[in-house]
């Protein structure tokens, strides 16, 4: 009786929004032209941060030219932005739900990106190699957890269905802001050396700042959303977004060995992947003797594959199900590109195309993986700490392999990338294994899972309607106090005939048509 | 017969050498240089005779037998008709002689893409030298020919100089520094040094011009091998090689080979590299400095009865400053006799390949024998109940 209730005023409060008595402005949140003008805004927060995190990958000979530093300190750029992000993934949920709230909180990660970018840009102007690593330190500090905010709005402006593209359009605008840095900033530093007439550190610094200027962009997206949502949460009465994330770092000691397999796949691939990209254009210089917008173009095929795959990828994934199978696919085809790039001189463009795929499928098969291991209450915990673990992971290799590249060259970089998918390999191998001996459920088709899932909610719903009807009963039982049952027990034990308005079940059957 | 002395050749490569250094040999005087070097293999002696009379050069013979030696009649050397002041007795026991001579050092900007302007050439045979005497090492077997221009009028080398640094070798092996050549005992390692020069303009390449002198029957080849193999010179993937290649059975008799790579500093790392092209080679039909060793020992037909080809390798960076904040560059070449060595995969990364590879393919079958075992167990397990 109570959903009954609860279901007319829904439907109540939903007709009436969408019934031709009340009508809504053209500003009003919940027309479409003001979500597609939201989700606008919430695709290029993150551009910003994109742009600018791979600036150092696409201007890696300009910068250790005019700041005359090795590969390994020239990785350390990488390394700075992912030291924050190991302890920041367990905060940035709490931070943003409980301090700051949605809006301040983008508004303040955004300001970070930006002045992290200027201060980078600041220290190339300064000659200060350690102000510009302090720049991408504070950059770390807020592109990550803009990445969080990003999600939580759109969670909190778009539901159901339309969250899956929702999310996709955000991943492909981060992919094209990161295409877009790669084939640019090159050209913006030629010009730049054209109009000052030498290259140097100021040139460098010049062109940084102007890369800033997409960071200055996704600041003011961040102020409109913020004043669009303050406004929305007005008209509609709707509360601020959360994301809803709960850490409890004692939930570790519960995650299963199949969790843990997982982490060391993250970890070991997504290091073969990016400071890969991250070294790749003067790889392709070097070695396939490309040009340097050639190297640039093919440097960015992985982002520029990922953008339209990924939607792809996670709807075949969702369709399909056998996730371990995916990800295995994808790491044994990482490892036929990473085999190609070392030792042969054939086209690259194959073997980066291969990657761009590859990377694409297992970013949608193994992150879902997560949730089927974990219970609901220590998801947040699960993805805190694979996140934390996977920039850990990131630091430490971006280091490693500026140093294997300074003393033994490309081959052995190659040589390490491998062995790092390789390591994956084996996780991926082991976790097929332990999941088909402890009878686990990673590696169940789609329609058995939907089918299981089907019998458990049926089941479910089965045993409320049991516990329902049992608390009737028991109710029935129970004696009642008030004197019209005490006269209708008086009654029907004489075998009395009662009047009508004495018939406890007629009462309640004319109750129920007035409800309807 | 040479392609006997080519198989003794290379077992000399593996089993070494013995070296012998000899300055000046029936001379006292240090007003001059010749550096005789003698390689004494099992079957075979490689002579290699380093001077900087005229324009540096290096005079490489290959004899059979451990008893050729080597004459000089200095008077007619230092004279101005030098041809046949230097033999190798016994004569007939010569089976291969080849020589590669350093001719001039070319400067130029390259300011605009398509124009390069010309400094004046410093030629080589111009400059003085001062006496080998004092940088020979026997121990170490190296020794440095260092000079700089007589008349210097810009003050280019006021503060710098120009060097050519000999390293004989007995064994096979691989050097410390970069370029990290791979050598056997039949090769020499020869490295020009340009230190301290100032250059004359702001954005300079250099050019060293290097000619080879062959015998009628033998052609002179530049071959660029491209490897996947950079593990010894981080990020240079080509090496050049000047071959001389008998015509009748293309057997390697000789070659000058080098990474296209040059280093700035004097304990050089990846990022000191400095960028090397190779011209194409050409006819060089001029004549060589008068008194050059090489017509001292192949005499006056030197144009006619043998071949001079010559190659032109520039230094440089992309925006030509390299040169001006270093003001140091070295370029090493080896120069030996027989098939220039080859480098192969180090064994490291052969063993991580061969771990990394192999143990999903391990894990692989011993997982499935897991499973299978598994599942015949739980087979097993079950009794029909009736």
């Amino acid at each position: 009786m109570a959903e009954e209730e609860r279901a007319l005023l829904g439907s109540d409060g939903g007709g009436g929004a969408a019934g031709p008595a009340r009508r809504l402005s053209p500003c009003h949140p919940q027309r479409l032209a003001h979500r597609l003008l939201v989700l606008a805004l919430m695709c290029f927060l993150g551009f910003g941060s994109y742009f600018c995190y791979d600036n150092p990958a696409a201007l890696q000979t300009q910068v250790q030219a005019d700041m005359k530093v090795n590969t390994a300190q020239f990785m350390a750029l990488y390394a700075w932005y992912s030291w924050p992000n190991v302890v920041l993934c367990f905060f940035g949920g709490f931070l943003i739900d409980r301090v700051f709230g949605i809006r301040l909180g983008t508004i303040i990660f955004s300001i970070f990106v930006c002045v992290g970018q200027v201060i980078f840009a600041l220290g190339a102007l300064f000659n200060a190699f350690w102000l510009m690593e302090a720049g991408r330190l504070v950059f770390g500090i807020g592109g990550e957890s803009l990445a969080v905010a990003q999600n939580t709005y759109a969670v909190s402006w778009f539901k159901g269905k339309e969250l899956n593209l929702v999310f996709g359009l955000q991943l492909s605008m981060a992919r094209i802001g990161s295409t877009v840095n790669m084939n640019i900033m090159g050209w913006i530093y030629s010009r730049v050396q054209h109009l000052l007439g030498h290259s140097g550190h100021s040139t460098l610094g010049i062109t940084l700042m102007i890369g800033g200027i997409t960071c200055l962009f996704s600041l003011g997206c961040a102020l409109i959303l913020a004043y669009l949502d303050k406004r929305a949460e007005k008209l509609l009465c709707k509360e601020q977004g959360k994301t809803g994330e709960v850490i409890k770092l004692t939930d570790v000691k519960d995650f299963s060995l199949s969790l843990w397999l997982i982490f060391l796949i993250c970890v070991c691939y997504y290091g073969a992947v990016f400071p890969f990209i991250g070294l790749g254009k003067v790889f392709f210089i070097e070695k396939f003797r490309f040009s340097s917008q050639e190297a640039s173009a093919i440097d960015s095929i992985v982002y520029i594959i990922s953008a339209p795959m990924s939607p792809v990828f996670g709807f075949l994934v969702d369709k399909i199900g056998k996730n371990i199978i995916w990800v295995l696919c994808a790491v044994v085809t990482t490892l036929a590109a990473h085999i190609m790039l070392a030792f042969t001189f054939w086209n690259p463009w194959i073997a980066m195309c291969l990657l761009g795929v590859a990377y694409s499928l297992l970013a949608c098969a193994l992150w879902p993986m997560v949730a089927f291991v974990v219970p609901e209450h220590q998801l947040g915990t699960a993805y805190g700490f694979m996140q934390s673990i996977q920039n850990l992971g990131l630091a430490i290799i971006s280091i490693a392999a500026g140093v294997i590249l300074d003393t033994r060259g490309y081959l052995f970089l190659e040589v390490f990338f491998s062995a790092c998918v390789c390591l994956s390999l084996i996780a991926v191998v082991m976790l097929y294994f332990v999941n088909h001996l402890t009878g686990g459920d990673l590696n169940w088709s789609a329609r058995k899972r939907q089918k299981l899932q089907k019998v458990a909610a049926t089941e479910a719903e089965e045993q409320e309607r049991l516990r329902r009807q049992n608390e009737d009963d028991l109710a029935k039982l129970r004696p009642k106090a008030d004197d019209f049952s005490f006269r209708n027990k008086y009654l029907s034990k004489l075998g009395a005939q009662l009047p009508d308005n004495y018939s406890s079940y007629l009462s309640t059957m004319a109750h129920r048509s007035v409800l309807k | 017969m040479r392609q006997l002395l080519l198989l003794a050749g290379l077992l000399a490569a593996a089993g070494g050498r013995e070296v012998w250094m000899q300055y000046n040999p029936g001379w006292n005087g240090s007003s001059v240089n010749l550096l005789h070097v003698r390689a004494v293999g099992p079957n075979d002696t490689l002579h290699y005779i380093w001077s900087s009379i005229g324009a540096p050069a290096v005079l490489l013979v290959v004899t059979e037998g451990t008893s050729s030696a080597l004459h000089v009649n200095w008077t007619q050397l230092l004279s101005p008709t030098p041809d046949g002041a230097i033999r190798i007795e016994p004569a007939g026991s010569v089976v291969y002689s080849t020589a590669v001579v350093f001719t001039k050092v070319f400067e130029y900007s390259k300011a605009n893409v398509q124009e390069e302007v010309f400094y004046p050439t410093y030629d080589l045979s111009d400059f003085s030298w001062d006496s080998v005497n004092r940088t020979l090492n026997h121990t170490a077997l190296t020794a440095e020919f260092v000079g700089g221009p007589a008349t210097d009028p810009s003050g280019s080398f006021s503060n710098g100089s120009l060097a050519f640094r000999v390293t004989a070798y007995e064994t096979s092996g691989r050097d410390e520094t970069l370029p990290s050549l791979l050598h056997t005992a039949n090769s020499s390692k020869v490295e020009f040094v340009l230190a301290g020069a100032a250059p004359r303009g702001n954005s300079s390449w250099f050019a060293l011009e290097v000619a080879t002198v062959e015998e009628a029957g033998v052609v002179q080849r530049l071959r660029l091998a491209r490897s996947i193999d950079d593990e010894y010179t981080p990020t240079i993937f080509e090496t050049f090689s000047l071959v001389a290649e008998s015509r009748n059975d293309s057997s390697t008799l000789s070659f000058l080979q080098w990474k296209a790579t040059a280093y700035g500093s004097q304990a050089p790392k990846r990022e000191d590299s400095i960028q090397c092209h190779s011209g194409s080679l050409k006819a060089a039909n001029w004549t060589l400095p008068r008194s050059s060793i090489v017509l001292a020992y192949f005499g006056e037909g030197v144009g006619s009865t043998y071949t001079i080809s010559a190659v032109n390798i520039s230094f440089g960076g992309e925006d030509g400053n390299i040169y001006e904040e270093k003001r140091y560059l070295s370029w090493s070449a080896l120069l030996g006799f027989g098939q220039p060595p080859k480098d192969t995969f180090s064994p490291l990364v052969i063993s991580i390949m061969a771990v990394a590879l192999g143990t999903p393919m391990v894990l692989l079958v011993v997982g499935s024998c897991v499973v299978l075992f598994a599942q015949g167990k739980r087979y097993t397990e079950y009794e029909p109940i009736n």
